[in-house]
């Protein structure tokens, strides 16, 4: 198992199949402004925590939440309250 | 929702055998590595630097520095542990302030609020019942296997709920708020279940 | 398929599809290929991945990923899988899958960690162990599109014998003046090696061929260790954190 912190951290790309559930568009390739300390990348170069829970993705200037997605038998969960806008 | 998935022959039969079933909650599959699982990077704490509160309301009910909380009565456990993601492990080994002696060392009888908000380094949060700490079946941990617990597993101090799904053994606890009325986590939010009892498997909200 | 690819049009939803195996090439000890037959399988593009689900016959399911190593130009969609000791899925796929059996599979997904002909170079692609799957799938498409792109692979691998698509990637640079690749060798070297040996270090990095040094795209690829390590290092060297593409596969490299 990760002995390196580091290990356990992914690209936001990773993620594209679980928002692929939730988002038509592919949502990897679009620009996403965090909310917090405003700097802006694709969504596919985020860091992606907790992958096996659901999807967390962090901005990887100033490590804020800017998206979770959750899918569960009973629906989708979607927050994005950390985003400050995204581009598709 | 997944009635016609093809089966895979032969996926998975061998770790299943190894279940003991009445041990183990149903869904679940022992393991005897630790896996890891964060929402967020790993949080460099100083000990030094380090204290928990315990709070009711917007007051301060106690408060403890690392050597003060070292210096409360410590307990050891052994008790197995399950994640929602499907692992749990047998017999692990803890060691740490148990809730019950946390109140006392406050100065508080009853508790006098029902629910637990745990905030943690890093900013994650997690709800439960108190009566779900009390009585022995919640403490928070500075050790596991006798050894201070890495800062990849929580260190240096994380609650621990064996009773329920470990996602509610938050790491890198520094808080414990008392609350009149239950508020969501950081999971329990996003489609996780609020209480999140792995014998009656509730993992997700609607379970 | 023309300039303006998109191998998931806005407004598809993403649905759960039935991969059936339809050949399994052994690559290295630990690693195998597995050709599958998708039906209404719509292309996909050079560094995107699916995602896979096994059901046991109790219903318990896992779930991964996998990056597609074949380009969209090749006939069947490629997973090449390597046997992560104590892992749950890739001993099965390594293991126990035969041809003819099935599994689901979703995507093409993960339009971000994308190389085209249509993006152009120069190309720097450096992949740690099986890494090297979706970039494989890059330099597949590049071959088959016969571009002439200048390319550089720099390919960490543990020794000699684990090195995938070893064969293929020699034949490819010998036809290829543009394409140029270099190994180096972690844990074992054989008698006269010439090669690189070690983790890859800056020294690696820095001996770029000049081709390469007018602003490359660069692919990183492999356990997140070794692309936090290769990250870290491109920047150090003066690269534009930005022009740096990188696909963390975890900690157990997929």
């Amino acid at each position: 198992m990760a002995d390196n912190v580091a290990d356990l951290v992914l690209d936001g790309n990773a993620a594209a199949g679980c928002l692929g559930e939730i988002f038509a568009a592919d949502i990897t390739i679009a620009q996403i402004q965090c909310e917090a300390c405003g700097s802006t990348r694709p969504v596919g170069s985020l860091r992606l925590y907790a992958a096996p829970m659901g999807a967390v993705l962090r901005c990887t200037h100033c490590d804020g939440v800017l998206m979770r997605a959750v899918n569960t038998p009973h629906g989708r969960w979607l927050e994005m309250s950390g985003t400050r806008c995204l581009r598709f | 929702m997944n009635d016609d998935a093809p089966i895979s022959r032969g996926f998975g039969s061998a770790r299943r055998a190894q279940t003991p079933k009445d041990r183990v909650p149903p869904g679940q599959y022992v393991t005897t590595d630790f896996p890891i699982l964060s929402a967020g990077p790993t949080p460099q704490i100083k000990v030094e630097d380090w204290t928990f509160a315990l709070q009711r309301g917007g007051s301060l009910i106690g408060k403890w520095s690392w050597a003060e909380f070292e210096a409360l009565p410590q307990t050891t456990i052994k008790t197995d542990i399950h994640c929602v993601t499907k692992w749990s492990k047998l017999d692990t080994v803890w060691r740490g302030v148990t809730f019950d002696d946390l109140l006392k060392a406050a100065g508080v009888g009853e508790p006098a609020a029902p629910y637990i908000m745990a905030h943690c380094d890093g900013g994650y949060t997690t709800n439960l019942p108190v009566a779900d700490l009390i009585g022995g079946k919640g403490m928070i941990a500075t050790r596991y296997d006798d050894l201070p617990i890495l800062p990849v597993h929580g260190g240096p101090a994380r609650l621990l709920v064996p009773h329920l799904y470990f996602w509610k053994s938050a790491k890198w606890v520094r808080r414990l708020r008392l609350m009149e009325h239950d508020e969501r986590g950081f999971w329990e939010r996003m489609g996780y279940h609020n209480y999140g009892d792995p014998w009656k498997e509730q993992r997700y909200d609607g379970d | 398929m023309t300039g303006t690819e998109t191998a998931t049009a806005p407004g598809r939803r993403l649905e759960w599809q039935v991969a059936e195996v339809s050949e399994i090439v052994i690559e290295t000890p630990r690693v195998k290929s597995l050709f599958l037959h998708v039906a209404g399988w719509q292309s996909h593009l050079p560094g995107q991945h699916v995602d896979i689900k096994l059901t046991a016959e109790d219903g318990y399911q896992a779930q991964r990923s996998y990056s597609i190593a074949s380009a969209p130009e090749n006939e069947l969609l490629t997973l090449t899988v390597e046997r992560v000791a104590g892992g749950e899925v890739s001993p099965y796929l390594v293991d126990e899958l035969r041809t003819g059996d099935r599994f689901q599979l979703r995507g093409p997904v993960g339009g971000y960690f994308v190389w085209t002909v249509a993006t152009r170079g120069p190309l720097y692609l450096i992949a740690g162990g099986s890494g090297i799957t979706p970039l494989m799938a890059m330099l597949r498409h590049r071959e088959k599109r016969k571009v002439a792109v200048p390319t550089l692979l720099l390919y960490s691998s543990r020794s000699l014998e684990d090195v995938i698509y070893r064969e293929e990637l020699t034949v490819m640079a010998q036809h290829d003046p543009n394409l140029q690749v270099v190994h180096t060798l972690t844990r074992n070297q054989p008698d006269g090696w010439v090669g690189y040996r070690g983790r890859i270090d800056k020294e690696m990095l820095a001996e770029t061929p000049p081709a390469l040094a007018n602003k490359p795209r660069i692919y990183v690829c492999g356990p997140t260790s070794f692309v936090e390590h290769v990250s870290n290092l491109l920047v150090e060297l003066g690269h534009d954190a930005l022009a740096i593409k990188t696909e963390r596969f975890g900690p157990t490299g997929g």
